[in-house]
Formats: structure tokens, sequence, C-alpha cells
């Protein structure tokens, strides 16, 4: 029993990680349809950033956060601009086209600090709470409340905001928008602004976790954009429980497998999205005839 | 006729492929006795393992640098040559051919034995001596004799690990996390072997991924067995993160394990509190243990601003060997320059080296262990 | 023609005496293109053709690689035995991975089979018998009596005969009946299942060939390395495979061999440079994919098409030809309904679209549908032509129960459907268009692509001597190899008319086939589907054009909110008080008013 809830501890504490990882893909993705597999490599240069100000330029971790989310979206402007040839294209194109922009974005990152990575002490030093047996990190409730506000924070701005109902009414219907006079473009700017800043609080945030090395994107974005898909691509509930779910689906069946987890994590991911193909959240509009 | 241009174009680019390589190219121009003596240094420098690559390049460079600024071979400079491997077993085959058709006489790496394996055929054919900074035991099992290691097998490592735990020490109570990959797979059959040996069954045997971020489970399931000791198989970083969240479970029984467990960017990953009394066994414990390694650790420092490691320590080591064994061989080739490196003995970073016929050239690890943030020599 | 075997001569020649001017280096990594190319004509026909995304390649390479390497090594069989077991072992991967594409599409369809891809590694990585994190060294080589195949030279001559023939084949495919419904399929699904192209099968059969090409390609790699490990299937060979295809053109094979050359010898260049060679790597794929995305085989038709541009004058435009009306035939004396639709239900997430529709047709009839927008006369062919599963009722088609019967199997039953808003094949000619709905034989039946090929293009001849005939009768032979979309849409709407006949239905579903159109467009229309009527093919319109269905229909059926409010003769429908009601109590724009009876024929 205990094992099975330090387990779920585990899987909960990255698992809200990967949500993180997964609303940035979905906001993306139903803003602009676009679906952005550098998202990943994005996630990793706001990890360095992050780092960098808190290791190198010894700013207090919050604020090393902050900057490191608004130099980071400042860059995503630069991308978005990069990839806009993209938007709305077919699958196959955005695929491959998002991918050679992240081998670039990674390559851009080795020259910039190397291959061999750097190990973020955690910010808060307080010993686990222990609770009948269990062991909760203090950081694990730090990123947890995190995650919760900046979740709280985006649908607020997406539903309370002018700009955010603005970008609503983008993902709704392109075309209505523009003839209503949404300025699309800037629209779509600002959902990969939030996007690149939303990896880099994924990235800042599990640097003190994991490790920050140039591979650290990839294995986050594979699960984050599997998170996305499982929790219905483009919704903002789904992103959340989509990330916790394939957090804790990890964790236990690295428990049972051991060396076979990754085989079962992906075949219990095939079975669930060929049973509910929408995902839990799926996306409302099917287009047909 | 539209659907034909194609065609065309394959064909115009057959010819020009097959006009630009003179016939038999398959020069040996290095074996001449002039120019400078080429090696080829293959490693990932891309990709996942790109770290590891990072790390050899600069050990292996430091080692030629020193060469070239004595003047080199016979008055002839070393070249240095990187070859990006990707960690993609193919391109080392590619990169297999590349070198033997370039004329190399030599080769460094790789660090990844997948490639090392893959690469080893066509080395043998190609008879260029390859010392690789591999340790599992596949490598010796190719049975080739242009393949040298540039560190002890672990089965040497974990060895000496387990004489001292067991024999020394009298724990019996011992719980094993290893990873699936080469390194990992390696260290636990060896230290599994050397358990078994003093008729020891571990409490518990957990295997994880290499790619696996979160250990809560198997580190519960290692808990409620309450070990004396746990026994590490694992990279630098992913040890580092297993022992992390094992203390942060509560965690309190010492680590134990091979090289990667004495390395900064463990004891970074980890935090130099939770490694505190992390039991290794390596051929080279830290920067600080001779003058030799001090001398190294003040040349890497200054070469490249950072800190020296196991890794670029063994791939100077390797490097060393190997142009000692031109040196003394006359610049010699192949099967020749093969049986120079078997006939090198060479008192290195990690010990003394003397090759054996599997292509082993250090069978002693020494036991450290990490006290105040430091890896020391254990004693006792 | 004899350009093209000249030419096709030149290369083979070229390629057998290439091996001559390579020395060992270089003859390796032609060895290792060649595989790469297999691979890519594979992945060409899984996504170009049949626009089935599949990220588990190179998890089909590692399956025909390891097993040939187990069978070789751990079994003690021999090369050719194990080799042929490998790409069955391949082919049963292909199909389970292939299974998720049967419900989930893009990139659903995407994370699904590089998740799967994921799996294998792991697999492997952890399988004593595939020998784990180090894989299976000293694989056997291949033996062939009289050549030593372990010469790379001499594979060179193994691989190139091997590759010729795939390729090959993989056009044969392509040119002929099974790659064309491949391509309509990718092209828009909807509209190939409702001609009778089974898009389950199709899929199935993408993944197919993906991994008979893939498993061939292992098989090869086995003998040519003779040594597997994980690391060879990684995700990093999958993307680099996928951006060969994707630059060297997805929808033309050959362009998927001109892509996987072209980069494994960039990539080879530059491997002496990485971090540049990861940058400059990157960078042309995302060029490619924004200014070429068609890729380099989509360069050499758009150099000529500004060529043409620049010298001006297009030529002579293509006109559209009178329509040759059908021989009239005496109606069937059938006193049984065509089509019943029986109290129809049809809800979305509480938005009742129908509401109880019950509806019967008569051999021979024209029946109009008309009712003011959202009423749900679409909705309604939905269900009637399988792309809905009605919430509750039932239909019965030809005195069968057709009750969510998958759309290609009522086509195949004989039905077949225009769309509201067009769903032409895009990307196949107005020809190829015809020819797909021409092509009634079942997909199963493609074996013969292997066991006789001189009977598939026995079978393709005649196919596009129906299709000519067709093309004639609606006037359309001069747009014959024009893409539909480069037409104008009055045009375009005839073509989707004389696709949805060539499928030889029974019963003909017109949805809004007046929208767009100009008055004398209308007229020709009219005169269309009264002739298509008189061959004996009983039709249902919807429209909105009250000229039209009043002149046209027999009798008219009209739906409001949903439910079906009358039906009867013209004239007494649109006297119907709860007709005119319906129309004046929505804000519909005049012309969506029932024009009076007088007006009528």
């Amino acid at each position: 029993m205990q094992v099975f809830f330090q387990t779920i501890i585990g899987g909960v504490s990255l698992g809200a990680i990967y949500a993180l990882v997964a609303l940035g893909f979905s906001l993306v993705y139903r803003t602009m349809g676009l679906v952005n597999f550098a998202h990943g490599n994005v996630v990793t240069v706001g990890a360095y950033l992050a780092s960098t100000f808190y290791l190198t330029a010894k700013l207090p971790f919050a604020v090393a956060m902050v900057v490191a989310i608004v130099v980071t979206a400042a860059i995503g402007l630069v991308i978005e601009r990069v990839l806009r040839p993209l938007e709305n294209r077919d699958f196959d194109l955005m695929l491959i086209g998002t991918i050679g922009f992240g081998i670039v974005l990674d390559a851009l990152v080795i020259m910039i600090w190397g291959a061999t990575g750097r190990a973020v002490p955690s910010p808060v030093q307080t010993a686990p709470l222990s609770l009948f047996g269990l062991r909760i990190r203090t950081y694990d409730l730090v990123v947890l409340a995190i995650a919760a506000v900046a979740t709280v924070l985006l649908v607020l701005f997406l539903s309370r905001t002018k700009r955010g109902a603005a970008m609503q009414a983008v993902a709704m219907d392109h075309e209505a928008a523009t003839a209503v006079g949404i300025h699309v473009g800037r629209s779509n700017a600002i959902a990969f602004m939030i996007g690149a800043g939303l990896a880099a609080l994924a990235g800042g945030l599990v640097g003190p976790l994991l490790y920050v090395n140039p591979a650290l994107g990839g294995t986050l974005g594979i699960k984050g954009f599997a998170a996305a898909i499982l929790g219905g691509f483009g919704s903002i509930p789904g992103a959340i429980v989509g990330g916790l779910a394939i957090g804790i689906l990890d964790s236990f069946t690295a428990g049972h497998f051991q060396g076979y987890s990754e085989l079962v994590t992906f075949l219990v991911f095939t079975v669930i999205i060929m049973i509910r193909p929408t995902g839990v959240f799926g996306e409302r509009t099917v287009n047909r005839a | 006729m539209a659907r034909s241009r194609p065609l065309y174009a394959l064909a115009v680019l057959a010819l020009v492929l097959a006009g630009c390589s003179a016939p038999g190219s398959d020069k040996k121009d290095s074996a001449s006795d002039t120019g400078p003596i080429k090696i080829a240094l293959v490693d990932a420098q891309s990709g996942q393992l790109s770290s590891l690559g990072a790390w050899e390049l600069k050990g292996a460079k430091l080692a030629v640098t020193e060469w070239n600024a004595q003047g080199g071979i016979n008055g002839r400079q070393i070249q240095l040559d990187v070859f990006d491997d990707q960690g993609d077993p193919t391109t080392g085959t590619n990169l297999a051919r590349k070198i033997q058709s370039e004329g190399y006489l030599a080769m460094i790496g790789t660090a990844e034995s997948a490639v090392t394996i893959a690469m080893a055929p066509t080395l043998k054919t190609a008879e260029i001596p390859n010392i690789t900074s591999g340790q599992s035991p596949g490598l010796v099992a190719v049975g080739s004799e242009f393949l040298f290691l540039n560190g002890p097998t672990s089965t040497t490592y974990d060895e000496t690990l387990a004489k001292y735990i067991v024999d020394q020490q009298g724990i019996k109570s011992i719980a094993m996390i290893t990873n699936n990959g080469s390194y990992g797979k390696g260290e636990h059959d060896a230290f599994t072997k050397a358990l078994a040996k003093r008729s020891v069954t571990p409490v518990a045997d957990q295997v994880v991924t290499t790619d696996q971020k979160d250990f809560s489970a198997a580190l519960t399931s290692i808990r409620q067995k309450n070990p004396k000791l746990i026994f590490l198989g694992a990279e630098e970083v992913e040890s580092g993160l297993i022992v992390k969240q094992a203390r942060d479970l509560g965690i309190t029984a010492p680590f134990a394990g091979g090289a990667p467990q004495g390395t900064p960017v463990f004891l970074n990953t980890a935090g130099a509190k939770n490694v505190e009394g992390t039991i290794v066994s390596s051929p080279y414990l830290s920067n600080d243990i001779s003058p030799a390694s001090k001398k190294f650790a003040d040349a890497y420092k200054a070469a490249y601003n950072e800190d020296a490691e196991l890794h670029g320590a063994k791939a100077y080591d390797g490097t060393q060997i190997m142009l000692t064994a031109l040196k003394t061989s006359n610049v010699a080739t192949g099967k020749a320059l093969a049986d120079a490196i078997r006939a090198t003995k060479y008192q290195g970073l990690l010990g003394g080296f003397a090759y054996d016929n599997t292509g082993v050239g250090i069978f002693a690890t020494s036991i450290g262990k990490i006290e105040n943030g430091k890896l020391v020599a254990a004693t006792g | 023609m004899r350009y093209r075997i000249a030419a096709l001569a030149v290369i083979a020649v070229a390629a057998w005496l290439l091996p001559y001017g390579l020395d060992s280096y270089a003859i390796h990594v032609v060895n290792i293109i060649l595989i790469f190319s297999i691979l890519a004509v594979g992945l060409g026909l899984c996504m170009g053709i049949g626009g089935q995304v599949n990220l588990a390649q190179v998890a089909f390479f590692g399956v025909g690689a390891y097993a040939t390497a187990i069978l070789t090594t751990k079994a003690g069989w021999g090369f050719w035995v194990s080799a042929v077991l490998a790409v069955a072992a391949t082919v049963v991967m292909g199909l389970l991975v292939g299974t998720p594409a049967l419900r989930v599409q893009s990139h659903y369809l995407g994370i699904v089979t590089l998740g799967l891809a994921l799996a294998f590694t792991n697999w492997v990585t952890n399988a004593q018998i595939a020998g784990g994190a180090e894989g299976i060294s000293a694989i056997p080589v291949p033996t062939i009596p009289g050549v030593d195949l372990s010469s790379e030279y001499l594979y060179y001559y193994l691989e190139l005969i091997i590759f010729a023939v795939t390729l090959a084949f993989g056009l044969f495919i392509v040119r002929t009946a099974l790659g064309r419904r491949m391509r309509a399929m990718r092209d828009d699904a909807l509209a190939a299942g409702s001609l009778g192209a089974e898009v389950p099968v199709l899929r199935m059969t993408a993944f197919l060939l993906a991994s008979i090409y893939g498993g061939i390609a292992g098989v090869l790699y086995a003998g040519l390395i003779r040594y597997v490990a994980p690391e060879s299937f990684s995700i990093a060979n999958m993307f680099l495979l996928l951006a060969m295809v994707i630059i060297g053109g997805r929808q033309s094979l050959v362009g998927c061999v001109a892509g996987a050359v072209v980069l494994y010898l960039v990539r080879e260049l530059l491997v002496d440079y990485p971090t540049a060679a990861q940058i400059g790597y990157g960078s042309v794929v995302v060029l490619v994919v924004v200014f070429a995305p068609t890729g380099l085989a989509g360069l050499p038709p758009r150099i000529r098409q500004a060529l043409r541009r620049r010298r001006g004058g297009a030529g002579e435009a293509a006109r559209l030809g009178e329509f040759r009306p059908y021989e009239a035939v005496e109606a069937a004396a059938g006193d049984e309904p065509i089509l019943v639709a029986d109290a129809i239900s049809m809800h979305f997430r509480g938005l009742k679209a129908l509401d109880d529709v019950s509806l019967s047709v008569d051999p021979g009839e024209i029946r109009g549908i008309v009712g003011p927008n959202g009423s749900g006369k679409t909705t309604l062919f939905n269900v009637i032509s399988g792309l809905y599963r009605p919430t509750r009722g039932r239909v019965r088609f030809r005195g069968r129960d057709a009750t969510g019967l998958a759309p290609y199997r009522l086509a195949r039953a004989g039905m077949s459907r225009t769309f509201q808003n067009l769903r032409l094949f895009g990307d196949l000619t107005v020809e190829e268009n015809v020819l797909v709905a021409l092509d009634r034989h079942a997909t199963w039946q493609s074996w013969r692509y292997v066991g006789r090929p001189i009977s598939v293009l026995r079978r393709d001849r005649d196919l596009h001597r129906r299709a000519g005939e067709v093309l004639d009768r609606y006037g359309l032979r001069e747009f014959a190899a024009l893409p539909p979309k480069s037409l104008p849409y009055g045009i375009q709407r005839r073509v989707e008319i004389a696709r949805a006949m060539a499928a030889a239905p029974a019963l003909l579903l017109l949805d809004e086939p007046a929208a767009g159109l100009n008055g004398e467009e209308v007229r020709q229309l009219s005169e269309i589907v009264r002739s298509i009527r008189d061959s004996g093919v009983t039709v249902i319109v919807i429209e909105h054009n009250m000229g039209l269905v009043m002149s046209l229909c027999e009798r008219i059926t009209v739906l409001a909110s949903g439910k079906v409010i009358a039906e009867g003769l013209p004239a007494e429908v649109a006297q119907n008080p709860a007709v005119i009601e319906a129309y004046l109590g929505d804000s519909m724009s005049s012309d969506d008013l029932p024009t009076l009876p007088e007006v009528a024929r």
C-alpha cells in the first residue's frame, strides 16, 4: 500500500511538469493550428536560461524563473515568425518542419552551453514531509502549486480579458475572427509567446528535479505531447488531466514492469487512444461532409 | 516525357558519383614516412550521448597537444581528427570505412559500446588498432586483437567492490538498482556474479530504464526491504537522480557503485549532502590522488576552464598508450602497432596498464568513499 | 517513350558500373543509402500515397533486422529462410501498428506510432533473446552459390537488384488501381469511402506495404552490417527518414529515393563538423518545408510551370463539351421503394439534428429535399449514406437493412453521392477522379499485384477506356489531365456528378448540386439529372434553388428543425401553410422562399 501511494506521489510530481508542457502544446495548437514538435526543445532552452540566471547570475530562484520566462517568451516571438508559414499546413509538413527547427535549437543550445549539462540545486531546502510513512518533497508541492496557479491564470486570461477572448475566437473560427476584426497574426504571436513561457516554466521548474542537459527536452516533449493527446488535444483541462495521468502511468509501469516500463506505457497509451480517439476532453467539432 | 526528368537527374548523379572518386582510391598515404600521423577520434558529438563524447575529446586532445608540444613522434606532428558517430551504430560503420580509406593509423573511442562493437569487424579487417572507453564485457566478447579498453571491465570494478563490501565490511543485506542500458546491464551481471560467488543474494533487484526520471516505485520497494547498502549501476546523471530521490524518500543506507558514482556530475546532481558515505570502485578516485593526476587536472583546467573527471582521464590514458606505442614501434601500422600496444607497459592516471590477449590492460580499481563531499581512498 | 527507355538504360549501366569508381568507404555508404532508399520508398507509400502518418517505419526496419539476426544466430537457420520469416514477422508488426489507424489519424496516429516505435526499442533493449543493450553480433554472411557476399562490392549488386525490383513494384502500385485508390483516400477519405473505396482495408494496406519495405531493408541491413543494436533503430533515425521523404517529395517514390540519396550524402559530407551539420541539416529541412512543400520531386514541374508562364500564352484553354444524354431505359417495374428511412433521429450532444424523420423513395423517382438552413437536410444525407450512425431509427436500401453500414459498403450496394462543398480528390487529375469511382474491384484482390501483374495492367487499360467514355459523355474530355482545383466552379460540380455516376449507382444523392452555378449551368444540370433518372437511376436532391426543385422533382420532402413538415407534389408542398410558416418564420433570404407554382414546369 505504501508503495502504491508513494508511486502516485512520484508520478504526480513529474505529471505536473508534463501537464505544463502539454498546456503549451495545446494552447498553441488550439489557437494557431500548429503542432509544434520543437516545443520540447523550447523547454530545454527555458531550462538552460533559468539555470543560467539562477546559478551564473546568482539571482534568487523565483526572479531567475521570471526572467527566464520573459526571455523565452521573447525568443518564442522570433520562433513564431520562423514557423509562421507552417501554421495550418498539413500535418506531415508541420511535423518534419518543426522537428527540423527543434534540431537547430538543440545545436544552438550545445553551441552556447556545451554538451555536458549541469545540475541545479533545489531552491527549497526544507526536508520532505512525512505522512503515514509517505514522503512528500516540499519542492514537489511548490511545483504543483505553481502549475495550478499558472493554469488558473491562463484560464482567467482566456475567459476574462479581451485579448484572451480574441484568442478563443481565433481558436474557434479562424476566418470568422478575421471578419470581426481580430488581428489573427497578433493573437497567434501571443499564443506562441505564452506557450514558450509555459515551456520555460516547465523547464525551469524541472531543472532542480532532474539534470539540465541538451537531451532534457526530448523526453519531456514526447511525454508532454502524449499527455496533451491523452487529455484531448487543444483542451486546457485535458492537458492537466493528461499530464498527471501520463506521470502516474509512467510511475506505475516503472514499478511493475521494471525495464519494460516504456513498452507497457506506450501500449496502454495506444489502447486508450483507440478506445477514446479524441482523448478525455476531446475536440468537440467533428468536421464531416 | 515529363516523368523521365527525375530519372535523368539520377543518371547524372550516378555518373558524377562515379566520376568523383578515382578507381582504387584506398590510399594508405599516412603509411608513408612523412607528414602528420593521423589518428581518428570517433565519439558522439551530437545527440543524447554527446556529453561523453565531449569529455573524451577533451582528454584525448590534451594528450595529443602535450606530445606535439614536445615535437611529436620521430619529428612528425600528430593530427587528431574528430568524427561524430551520433551514437548511431550504422554511422559508426560508415566512419570505420572512412577512417580506413582516409588512411588513419589508429582510432580513439568510442564511448558507446554498441557503436564500438559495430565498428570492430571493419577495423579488424582494416587492421586499425582502436582504444575504446567502453567497459562492457561485450567488447571483450568481440575477440578482436585490434580492440583495446582504456580502463578495467565491469567484472574488475564489481569484484573489487564486492570484496570490500562483503568480505571486509561484512555487509550482506544488499539491494540493487541498475538500468537496462549496456553499462547498467554489465554492472548488474558482474555484481550479481560477484555476490553469488560469496553466496549472497540481493534483497531487492530493481531494473530501471535509461530514460526514466521518477524512481519512487523502485526505491519504495527497496526501502521496505531495509537493506544495509544499495548497489547502483547507472550512468552519472541517472545515478545522481536515484540517490537524490532515495534520500527524499527517507532511505539512509549508503550507495555503492562503479566509476560514475565518483564523478563531480554525480555529486552535483544528487547534492553533496546526499552522497555522503557512497562507496566507489574506481581506477580514478579524484584529481588529487597522485602527482600525475594533479598535473593532468591542472592542464585540463587551464585548457578548458572546467574540472577534469574520469572520462577525460580515461581518454587521456588511452591516447597516451596509443602514442607511446607509436613511438616505441617507430610509427608502425596495423598488426605491428597492435602488438606494440600490447607490449606497452604504461603507468597512467588510472594505474599500471599491461594488456593481455583480450584487450584489457588494467585489472585493478581502488575503493573510495565520499566524505565531506570529496571522494577519498577508503580506509580499512 | 523511347527517351525513357534510353534514360533507364543509361541509369542501369551507370548503376552497374558504379562500384568500379568507388573505394571501400564510398561503396559502404552507397550500400547504406540503398537500404535507406528502400525504407524511404516504403514510408513514401504509407505517408505520401496512403496518407497514413507512420513514425514506426524505423521499428519495421528494426524488426526485419532483429528477426534475421535472432533466427540466424540463435536458431541457427539459414540466412534466406530467416530473411523470409523476418519479412513475415515485420508484416505482422506492421498490421499491429496499423490497427490504430482504423480509429485515429493525423497527429493522433503520429504519437501512437511513435510510441509503438519507442516500445519496440525498449523491448529489444531488455529482451535476452535480442541481446539486450549490446545487441547481436556475428550475424552470418548471406550465401549465394558462387558469389562472395562478404565483399561489399558484390553485396552492392544484390542490394541494387532488390532496390530496383522494390522501386519498380512501388511505382507499379502507385500508377495503377490500388495506388490511385490510396491516393484518393489520402486526399479525402470520406469521398473515397462514399465511392466504394474500403478505407479500413486501404489503411491497413498502407501499413502492410510500409512494413514489407521496412522488413526487406532490415534483412539487407542485417546482412550488410552483421550487427544489430537498439541504437540503430532510434528515433533520430526515424526523423532522418521522415526528412528524406518530405525533402524528396512525399507523393513521388522517385522523389523519396532522391531525398534519401541527397540527405544521406549531405549528412555524410558534414560528419566532420557535428554542430554545424546539425544546424545545416535542421535549417535545410525547415527551408524545404516552407519554400518547397512538394520537395525535390516538385521542383521540375514548378520550374517548367514558371518557364511556361514566362513564355506566356498558355496555349488554347480547355473547353467544356456538350453533355451526351444516357440512353433511356424502361423503368424496372418494382413497387418496392428503393430507399426507406424509418423514424430516424440523430442527436449531437443534446442537439437534435434529426427528430423522427421518415421517408420513402420509389425507384425511378426524382425526390427533392428542401428546408431552411440548419433543418437537417445534409445530416439526413449523411445518415443515409452511412457517414453517421443514427441515434434511433432504421434505413433500408434496396430492401435490405442498411443502418450504420460503412459508406463503402453502401457504395458497393449501389448508392452514390455528391457533397455540398465539393469533395474532389485535389491531387488527382479529373480522369483519375473518375477512375477511382469506376474501379469496383475489392481491395483484397490486390494480391494480383504479386501473383498476376499482367491482369492488373489489363484491367487498368480497360478502366482507362471506360473513364474516357464517361468523360466524353459529360463533355469533360479536355480536362482529363488537369487537377480539379484549377477548374471553374461549375465544371468542378459537373466533374463530381460524373464521378458519382461513374460508380454506376442505383441511387444518386445530390447535395445542393446547383449551388454557385449560373443560369445556363443550372439548365444543363437539370438536363443531366433528368437524363440520369431516365437511365434508370433514382435521384434524391437537396437544393435551395426552388425553381430547379419545382421543375425537376416529382415529389418534395420539406424538413424544418429536423422534422418532416410536409411531403407531396411540388404544387401541394408550395401551398402548405406549415411550409410557408417555416420559411417565413426563419429569417431567410428571399431566394429561399418557395417560388409559386405557376413558375414550375
